[in-house]
């Protein structure tokens, strides 16, 4: 039962850690490369998440200040800001990778890792 | 005035990339000469910011004024101002080459586009130079992983997209790696500022070993996956042959050494020489670097095609780098980073000359090169030289810092890793010797079918001079550089 306890505690950074780790599976193992642009960004929310989870405080108030009031327990806004250039960052990689299999299909008339690396290998046999 | 400079030179670049689309209407000329001047202007700065960090300390520079807990800190020392001035001394040889005929493959449309890209890769790399932060240097790293690849893929053919494809995959697991390591360090201590954290982690140390070491290895990983350290190199040798030869000589002379260089910067400024020693990542990091010498030389042996080739030869230099890196001394950091600039030039050379080779007869595999020394006896002699200087000859700079690095690895007592350099400067005489022997020493029937020649462009062949000249300078009298560096890497910390 303590496992389970501590699981429950930290349930954000045990999530974190399956994003990533299923992320990862996806980008080293799919044959799609469509699904792969997809692990990388599985990837990247898995950190996202992780690095927003660390400032959060239990009871705690979003940062905001307002005039009069007596300011309470504040979340740490800072973990939100490098979240919030990350995201700015996962999503123009996604696109640029996007535009790339936009080409190779394209290209080869596929998107299959496997199918274009035996094209591949068929006209380098050729050279 | 001089604390301002190092923002100035990124904003210089930054500008000029973002002035280039405007330029279209006006003759391509202009945009060369205004990237001329750019580059000419930030050596300029660069080398006020040497003398002046070598006779007053480093600077620091402060975004906004804010104070280090929340704000951007930007800091040059002694070592961020020699690697910057070894940026800008390759980064102007490779203009002035691509500026001859702007490379291979790339349509006449692209070559502005190509110019934006080598731009924002340039503010990205003085970004993690100066950066003295590890969000902002994941920052600076995601600008260089799009703009690098975009450099291989703006070439409009089958193989570069697949390769490219690659290298973002593999890059953008590396960069999330490191990133996973600075949120663990920022969960530890609460610090992205290398300063602040390099105080917080010596006394945390203890209480959050857990966090450090899983932190430690994620960054190992993620900036060994993106400085093609062995066993993580397989994205290298496609994006380096089929990118266009300019690319293939930033890839591999700045890129990969950047990221040796942040590297260098988490060990023994983040980490620092206590943790290290606890956790032995010296042994490690010996352990992977040796591996990286011989097998990327093995890989190298067996290549058809001339850039694949230099592509595993660059993983058996980083290997060399990896290893006096590994050594945790003065002497050993000192190698590292004499042979970061030698390797820079030497590889720039090689993958420049093999461009001409390639621009004027067309071909690129190693069997084309027979007897092509009569022919083109200047780019196969400036790809000699450099060779050469692979191997590791006297009177190149190749052999001061393989001697370097031998004399350093004595004194560490681990003499064995002499005979790993001398085994692998051997594999290396395996496959460059013989390119350099079929190339001028073989006979070809005076009947036989000649490749159709193209005229050079001058300034690329300016451009192998200069570099062939800088090899043989830094080999013959290496002595003003390596005194410059030993004092730079003697704020580091490490035992002497």
């Amino acid at each position: 039962m303590k496992i389970i306890e501590s699981i429950m505690e930290n349930i954000n950074y045990v999530g974190a850690i399956a994003l990533f780790l299923i992320g990862l599976h996806t980008v080293v193992t799919h044959r799609n490369l469509i699904k792969r642009v997809l692990g990388v960004n599985i990837m990247g929310t898995g950190v996202l998440l992780f690095f927003t989870s660390i400032g959060n405080v239990a009871g705690g108030e979003p940062p905001i200040f307002i005039p009069g009031s007596v300011p309470g327990i504040f979340v740490n806004p800072l973990p939100s800001v490098f979240i919030l250039t990350g995201i700015v960052v996962v999503v123009s990689i996604t696109v640029y990778s996007l535009s790339l299999v936009v080409r190779i299909h394209e290209a080869y008339g596929t998107i299959d890792q496997q199918e274009i690396t035996e094209m591949i290998k068929e006209e380098e046999y050729h050279d | 005035m001089i604390d301002q400079l190092p923002i100035i030179n990124m904003i210089m670049f930054l500008v000029l990339a973002l002035a280039i689309p405007f330029l279209r209407k006006v003759s391509f000329r202009l945009t060369l000469i205004l990237g001329f001047v750019v580059l000419g202007l930030v050596t300029v700065s660069s080398v006020f910011i040497l003398t002046d960090v070598m006779a007053s300390g480093p600077i620091l520079y402060r975004l906004g004024g804010h104070e280090r807990l929340i704000g951007i800190e930007l800091e040059v020392d002694l070592i961020a101002a020699l690697i910057s001035l070894f940026i800008l001394g390759l980064a102007l040889v490779i203009y002035i080459y691509s500026t001859g005929d702007a490379t291979e493959g790339i349509e006449e449309r692209e070559y502005a586009r190509y110019y934006i890209l080598f731009f924002i890769l340039m503010f990205s790399l003085f970004g993690m130079v100066y950066a003295n932060d590890l969000f902002n240097n994941y920052v600076f790293m995601e600008i260089m992983s799009i703009t690098t690849c975009s450099i291989i893929s703006i070439k409009r053919k089958k193989d570069t997209y697949t390769s490219a494809f690659r290298y973002v995959m593999l890059n953008e697991i590396g960069s999330l790696s490191f990133l996973f390591g600075v949120a663990l360090l920022y969960m530890a201590t609460g610090f992205t500022n290398i300063t602040l954290l390099q105080q917080a982690l010596s006394t945390l140390w203890p209480a959050y070993s857990a966090n450090v070491i899983i932190a430690l290895g994620f960054m190992l990983v993620g900036l060994g996956i993106k400085a093609a350290i062995f066993p993580f190199h397989i994205w290298l040798p496609d994006a380096h042959a089929s990118a266009p030869s300019t690319s293939s000589a930033i890839l591999s002379g700045i890129v990969i050494k950047i990221y040796l260089f942040v590297m260098i910067k988490v060990l023994f400024k983040v980490f620092g020489l206590r943790i290290l020693d606890d956790l032995n990542i010296s042994a490690a990091l010996i352990a992977i670097g040796s591996l990286g010498m011989i097998f990327g030389s093995l890989f190298a042996i067996a290549q058809k095609d001339i850039k694949r080739l230099l592509g595993y030869s660059s993983i058996a230099q980083v290997g060399y780098i990896v290893l006096g890196i590994g050594l945790f001394s003065e002497l050993g950091l000192a190698a590292s980073v004499f042979h970061i600039f030698s390797h820079g030039m030497m590889k720039s050379a090689l993958f420049l000359s093999v461009g001409i080779v390639v621009f004027q007869t067309k071909r690129r595999k190693i069997a084309d090169f027979a007897g092509l020394g009569q022919q083109l006896p200047l780019s196969m002699g400036v790809f000699g030289i450099a060779a050469l200087a692979m191997i590791g000859l006297p009177l190149t700079s190749g052999f001061i810092s393989k001697l370097t690095l031998g004399v350093a690895a004595l004194d560490h007592n681990q003499g064995y890793l002499i005979v790993i350099v001398i085994l692998s400067s051997l594999l290396g005489v395996i496959y460059y010797l013989p390119i350099l022997v079929s190339a001028f020493l073989k006979r070809i029937p005076e009947d036989a079918a000649r490749p159709h020649l193209e005229k050079v462009p001058r300034p690329m062949i300016a451009a192998i001079v200069i570099l062939a000249l800088a090899i043989i300078v830094f080999g013959v009298f290496p002595n003003w550089i390596l005194d410059i560096i030993e004092q730079a890497v003697a704020t580091l910390g490490l035992p002497a």
